[in-house]
């Protein structure tokens, strides 16, 4: 029963007023042993008094018979239940519709009278409370022509997405809390953080648009190239590997990062992981296949940008707007100038992967200057320093230059011409990158790094 | 025989690959994509799994496409006899590749977003091209697209 002198703590006091639950629920709740985070936890998902009241009526209360539908009078005969068993379930504040739906899931009336006195002696103990537990019911997502996405089950409270999540524990958006769960460590609380409107579709669209290299890829259209050719893809494809792999490495300690209420992030973040991983699967193949074989290690001044990133929106802004624009533009190239219809294949898909990611990046860089506009200087200091780091790569790393040349070039003889098209490929690269930031309401036209503006001829 | 570039041609295709369960597999297309033939513009929507709708469109719709793909109409009868003759676009003669060769390029957009479903979609809206492979397209005048 519940205490009626139990004391309210002044934050729930204060919590229960907004979400206008009487003090006298409260301190029935608390006297029936809720704790106060828990209560609080409830109301924040939204759950009302009146769901409050008939939840602790079933957990003790006592009070006339109430006679059941006479549908449900029918369910019960089917599923066994005496009449008398239904009417004291009601009494207790069991709702019909719950009911109805423990008699089709199977719930036995020798199950259910044992919930109802707590469990009987020598009888096995239920705990069929977790049956009431106050989320929003009733929810019935549908399919649409996609299917049932993430999008399509994003509805009533399990599609708010809180600015800042309030649970250190892996508990799911939309479940109610429990008391002393252990946190799960996240760092990311605050929606803008991670955020784009973009994650849940574009999760859907990896999932969808995913290929397999083993089989797919038309591995035997790959004939032998002259050695220097040869040499110059396998380097590009060892540069494009190693990369992939550290894109992969890096989000895979930012994933732990992000807390559950942004699960949508977590999701599409999974996807871009898998898809570095088959991207390094891919290249290493590609370098394996045709008598040739790895080449040099890259410099790597460009990936510690990303690697030593302090938050999550640098390590984002820098890795898929900037890095990301200018390996889809050499993604773009090697579908140009593959010799044969594998790269082709490698490098279309591949491309469509890499343009997913980027989708997140500048959306997630908008979403975030719309609701922080003074993060605006500080993404330009990102971008100062990734680019930096970037023109540090293309002063030491002359492997992946120079093999990109040959490649496009079509031989070491044509050397000059390929390193025309090298910066061809790069002034795309870039024009697109400023392209995307102008759309992200970050225009950098006038802050580009000089050594990188001198690509776009400005 | 559908005429390109019409509304006609362009259904054709469309009915192609909705009945070919390898466009299917090639996963969701969201996009709307404009076909830009000299002054004829045709605006095509394809939505989940398949193309939803073909029409003729205006220069001022092509502000809410996604991109449009644009050349003259000698390269786009190029392109065409390309994959007619191969069965599919060539190595130099996919959209990607155009797109390259071009100095405007060929996927072309108001929005620097938007555009870059030309990459994401890339291998269905080739799909859908090579489609044509499957049919006799008899070519308009210059004069139907230039007026």
């Amino acid at each position: 029963m519940a205490n009626e002198t139990a004391t309210i703590p002044d934050t729930l006091r204060a919590k229960a007023q907004e979400k206008h639950w009487p003090l006298d629920l409260v301190q029935q709740a608390l006297g029936a042993g809720a704790t106060a985070e828990q209560l609080i936890g409830y109301m924040d998902q939204g759950v009302s008094a009146d769901q409050a009241r008939q939840f602790l009526a079933a957990q003790g209360g006592a009070a006339a018979a109430v006679e059941p539908s006479p549908e449900l009078k029918a369910k019960a005969e089917q599923a066994g239940w005496p009449l008398e068993l239904v009417q004291r379930a009601l009494s207790m504040g069991a709702a019909e519709e719950d009911l109805a739906r423990y008699m089709d899931m199977g719930v036995t009336a020798e199950q259910a009278a044992q919930f109802m006195t707590g469990g009987g002696a020598g009888a096995p103990e239920l705990d069929l409370s977790w049956m009431q537990v106050p989320t929003e019911w009733n929810t019935r997502a549908r399919p649409t022509k996609h299917g049932l996405t993430l999008q399509g089950i994003n509805i009533g409270k399990y599609g708010e997405v809180p600015d800042v999540w309030e649970y250190q524990t892996e508990m799911p958006r939309g479940a109610v809390p429990i008391a002393g769960v252990e946190g799960m460590g996240y760092s990311i609380y605050q929606k803008q953080e991670v955020w784009s409107d973009a994650c849940a579709p574009l999760y859907e669209e990896a999932i969808q648009r995913r290929w397999r290299p083993a089989t797919d890829v038309p591995w035997t259209s790959i004939e032998p190239l002259p050695d220097d050719l040869e040499r110059a893809i396998c380097q590009v494809c060892t540069h494009l590997s190693e990369k992939a792999q550290v894109e992969a490495d890096v989000l895979g300690r930012w994933e732990p990062e992000i807390s559950y209420g942004y699960h949508e992030v977590k999701l599409y973040l999974a996807t871009v992981i898998f898809e570095d991983a088959r991207a390094v699967e891919v290249f290493r193949k590609r370098a394996l296949s045709n008598g040739g074989g790895l080449g040099l290690q890259a410099p790597g001044w460009s990936f510690r940008s990303v690697v030593d990133a302090r938050n999550f929106s640098e390590m984002a802004t820098i890795q898929f707007v900037l890095q990301d624009s200018l390996t889809l533009a050499q993604y773009a190239y090697g579908e140009k100038y593959a010799r044969n219809a594998a790269e082709k294949y490698i490098f279309t898909r591949a491309m469509q992967d890499k343009a997913r990611h980027i989708a997140y990046g500048i959306t997630h860089l908008k979403y975030t200057l719309l609701h922080r506009t003074d993060r605006r200087e500080e993404f330009h200091r990102y971008l100062d320093k990734g680019e930096g780091m970037l023109v540090m790569d293309d002063t030491k790393d002359s492997a992946t230059r120079e093999a990109f040349a040959i490649y496009f070039g079509g031989s070491r003889e044509n050397i000059a011409e390929g390193l025309r098209l090298h910066d061809a490929m790069r002034r795309r690269g870039l024009e697109q990158y400023l392209a995307r930031l102008k759309w992200a309401t970050l225009g950098r036209d006038d802050r580009l790094h000089p050594g990188l503006r001198a690509f776009i001829g400005q | 025989m559908p005429t390109f570039p019409s509304v006609e041609w362009f259904d054709t295709i469309k009915d192609i690959v909705n009945n070919d369960p390898a466009f299917r597999q090639l996963g969701t297309v969201d996009a709307v994509v404009g076909i830009k033939v000299e002054h004829k513009i045709f605006e095509v929507t394809f939505e989940a799994f398949e193309c939803t709708k073909v029409r003729e469109a205006s220069e001022n719709d092509l502000r809410d496409m996604d991109f449009w793909l644009e050349q003259s109409y000698d390269q786009w009868k190029d392109m065409l006899t390309n994959i007619r003759e191969h069965g599919a676009a060539d190595l130099s003669h996919t959209l990607n590749t155009i797109d390259l060769n071009l100095p405007e390029g060929f996927a072309r957009s108001h929005d620097g977003y938007r555009r870059d479903a030309f990459y994401r979609f890339n291998q269905s809206i080739q799909d859908f091209f090579n489609a044509s492979a499957k049919i006799d397209t008899q070519f308009a005048p210059m004069e139907a697209v230039t007026a």
